[in-house]
């Protein structure tokens, strides 16, 4: 008998139901999970400025420090870069179960670069928004919540940096994508989340 | 040698050569569930240790004795916080994810945990938080510390507490969803198993949400350079978790442990099981549901009155839910009064009375709600209001009872499993009697505070409490220290003394899956795949292997001393 051979005991009753569907791979599941967790946290910050947010507007007072604006230029700009970053990702997915390497490579390189240019245009934005992180409480929860997502958009690019270099070792193929899958998702979380971060600061400023 | 050369063949050469790592370096690196979760528990247990005796030092600060701590009362918001903290996130929680880390994958017939080495670094990560956490409230930090820097260390330190565990959780919530054995579905779970990951789930909903306060109580601190004096606010980020409802999270593992230890010890399984599933999961839901509205509330949102009066009156039905189903087992099996079965019977009883008792703060609540609906029909003036008082921290006092009488009984219940011996009987009935009793009389001393109006922290309590109620909250502070105590004491006498169990199976005639292997269980934990068809295999006889691999898969051993179900038929 070879290893390969897989043999129930004899006695096992006939009735035994034969084994169901492959459940989901631990990566992805797992990857799930602390992705909804990031989601839950993200949003309590966001909560979270958006009540301190209230509480000012409802007294009458204003939100921004005075002599501080946020432009929507960059903003848009970066909502454009993660949407079509969001694009990409996928793509790499589609190219790693067709067992297409080269397209998946370059589909990680656009991804990335689409994300180290978000990055770069939220260090521009912090340059012309001209606030300083120790300026008031506003500030802070500013810089904290933007911060947040750099740090999040920084591990999705360690994490499709993981699987594009397990691609390129030959790791995924369309027998098994399930960690590219992983990271596509927790990169589209990240997008996510700044769609909400857009609207909540950016736009209602 | 030239690296062309072959080297000559001797066994220090041979491929198949296995070095075994040292005992550091076999700690640090493990990726075997088991000894991180022996670690968990052990590491918990002496942090809930030193939880519980910072209560008793707080309640000594609390009731403002002069002669025993003269001006304490100044340091008393420091005291508290590191108690409720080391007691939350030093003790309580990581016991509970090293229980789960050991037992879920041998409850599901699993080989391993899903991220094993993840779990290892929540450990670590978990356990220099813990660290920093204690240096920085001695140092002069934490809420109402004077100095700038180690209340900012208190931040990081409590989020990388709160971090570890929500990591460790997905570990767990991985390894349920994903490597349940074959025949397995998710409604013929183990009871335990079902509620972990109930309680995972809840708690990766949750947790991050603590997480972000703690940021922006960094930001705040650090950057924003909230004066000094003002660092007793940090009290509140602490409420998120600690106030009832959210405190209910901690319940969730009880009952589902409560459920499966009660069904082994009266040798008669949980018959409804899916309806004690849904009791577990209702409760869960309504924990997580009041917890974001109660977080609300804090905050004095106006909106969250009349989901939070549901959802702390409706969390006493699932709680009474799951003890009705359960006591079913109790009527028609056999009882055998050991300290699991006393353990898992008190803490649900101590669980079911925090959420009754914590009726009495929907007075506020409720005349809110209808003061909402109502707005100039009711005058509010002599309406008994409880929220802002220490009455939270009587219910809090109940559910940390719960939680500490549970987890004494779940490890004697499983101490045969985990370490091959059991734990003496007489210490773990003082370690529940003691932690029982304690958390009862501490619970009626705060509770009664509240009615007193004393106020909640970081306000300090009036000069009165010290005469009478204060006296009640320290002496059940101190018991429920002694049953803390009682249990480490049991554990280092057990681990030195009692004769280990040896390898037997199953120590008590369980009828889950862990009990089909030996104690402790060997790498793989299985020696082939277990097939199951119920909830609970080893009663019903319905426990097959699969084989694998061409050679023939043995039955785990069985000691012929100590009858297996699965072996009986």
């Amino acid at each position: 008998m070879t290893t390969t051979d897989i043999t129930p005991y004899d006695f096992i009753p006939d009735d035994v139901a034969p084994a169901g569907p492959a459940r989901p791979k631990l990566l992805l599941l797992a990857t799930s999970l602390a992705s909804a967790a990031v989601a839950m946290g993200f949003l309590g910050l966001i909560g979270h400025y958006v009540a301190e947010r209230a509480a000012v507007v409802q007294t009458g007072g204003r939100w921004l420090p005075e002599g501080v604006e946020i432009p929507l230029t960059q903003p848009n700009f970066m909502g454009v870069s993660v949407a079509f970053s969001v694009i990409t990702i996928w793509w790499a997915v589609a190219a790693v179960r067709n067992d297409d390497r080269s397209h998946a490579l370059q589909a990680y390189g656009i991804s990335i670069l689409f994300a180290v240019a978000y990055i770069a245009q939220t260090a521009y934005l912090f340059t012309i928004m001209q606030i300083e992180i120790n300026a008031d409480e506003r500030s802070a929860l500013l810089y904290g919540i933007i911060g947040t997502h750099l740090v999040l958009m920084i591990v999705a690019i360690g994490f499709v940096l993981v699987v594009g270099l397990r691609t390129l070792a030959g790791e995924y193929s369309s027998r098994d994508y399930d960690g590219v899958n992983s990271a596509a998702l927790f990169w589209t979380v990240v997008a996510a989340l700044y769609g909400v971060m857009w609207y909540a600061i950016y736009i209602t400023k | 040698m030239a690296l062309t050369e072959t080297r000559p063949d001797s066994p220090a050469s041979s491929a198949s050569e296995h070095i075994e790592p040292g005992t550091v370096e076999g700690l640090l690196g493990t990726g075997d569930h088991k000894t991180i979760g022996r670690l968990f528990i052990g590491a918990g247990v002496v942090g809930l240790v030193g939880g519980l005796v910072m209560g008793v030092v707080a309640a000594v600060y609390a009731g403002n004795f002069d002669d025993l701590a003269p001006d304490a009362i100044d340091y008393l918001p420091q005291v508290w916080s590191l108690s409720r903290d080391l007691v939350m996130f030093g003790g309580l929680v990581p016991i509970l994810l090293g229980l789960g880390i050991y037992l879920i994958p041998l409850q599901i017939g699993a080989p391993s945990l899903a991220f094993a080495r993840g779990a290892s670094g929540a450990l670590w990560t978990w356990l220099l938080g813990t660290a920093l956490l204690v240096l920085a409230t001695v140092f002069n930090g934490g809420p109402g510390g004077g100095r700038r820097d180690f209340v900012v260390l208190w931040a990081a330190a409590l989020a990388m507490m709160v971090g570890a565990a929500a990591w460790a959780l997905v570990c767990i919530a991985a390894t349920i969803l994903g490597a349940r054995t074959q025949g397995m579905s998710l409604d013929k779970a183990p009871l335990t198993t079902w509620s972990y990951l109930v309680f995972a789930l809840v708690g990766l909903f949750s947790l991050p949400i603590v997480m972000a306060e703690l940021l922006m109580a960094f930001l705040r601190i650090r950057y924003f350079h909230l004066p000094i004096t003002e660092s007793t606010q940090l009290t509140a980020v602490g409420d998120g978790f600690s106030l009832a409802p959210s405190i209910y999270w901690l319940g969730i593992p009880i009952l589902g442990m409560a459920a499966d230890i009660v069904g082994v010890h009266s040798e008669r399984p949980v018959q409804m099981h899916k309806a004690v599933m849904g009791a577990i999961g209702l409760f869960g839901v309504l924990t997580f549901g009041s917890d974001v509205v109660g977080l609300a509330s804090l905050r004095g949102v106006d909106f969250d009155n009349g989901f939070l009066v549901v959802g702390l009156a409706a969390a006493v039905l699932p709680v009474l839910g799951t003890l009705g189903l359960v006591g079913e087992s109790i009527r028609l099996g056999v009882l055998v009064p050991r300290v699991p079965l006393v353990g898992a019977l008190a803490s649900g009883l101590l669980l079911l009375l925090a959420t009754v008792v914590s009726l009495l703060g929907l007075v506020k609540p409720v005349m809110g709600f209808l003061d909402e609906l109502f707005p100039d029909a009711i005058d509010m003036t002599n309406t008994l209001i409880l929220n802002g008082t220490r009455f939270h921290e009587g219910i809090r006092a109940l559910v940390v009872g719960a939680a500490v009488v549970a987890l004494v009984g779940a490890l004697h219940h499983w101490a045969p499993k985990i370490w091959g011996r059991r734990l003496g009987e007489p210490l773990g009935y003082v370690a529940v009697l003691a932690a029982a009793g304690g958390s009862v009389i501490w619970a009626i001393g705060e509770i009664a505070a509240g009615f007193d109006d004393q106020p909640w922290l970081p306000a300090r309590p009036t000069e009165d409490f010290a005469a009478g109620l204060g006296a009640l909250s320290l002496a059940g502070a101190a018991i429920l220290a002694v049953g803390g105590l009682a249990l480490l004491g049991n554990l280092a006498v057990s681990f030195l003394g009692t004769k280990p169990a040896g390898s037997s199976p199953n120590a008590w005639s369980g009828t889950t899956l862990e009990w089909a292997t030996t104690s402790p269980p060997a790498a793989g934990n299985f020696p082939a795949p277990p097939i199951v068809r119920s909830p609970t295999p080893l009663a019903d006889g319905e426990l097959q292997y699969a084989l694998i691999g061409g050679g023939e898969a043995d039955e785990p051993d069985a000691d012929p001393d100590d009858a297996t179900p699965e072996l009986e038929g």
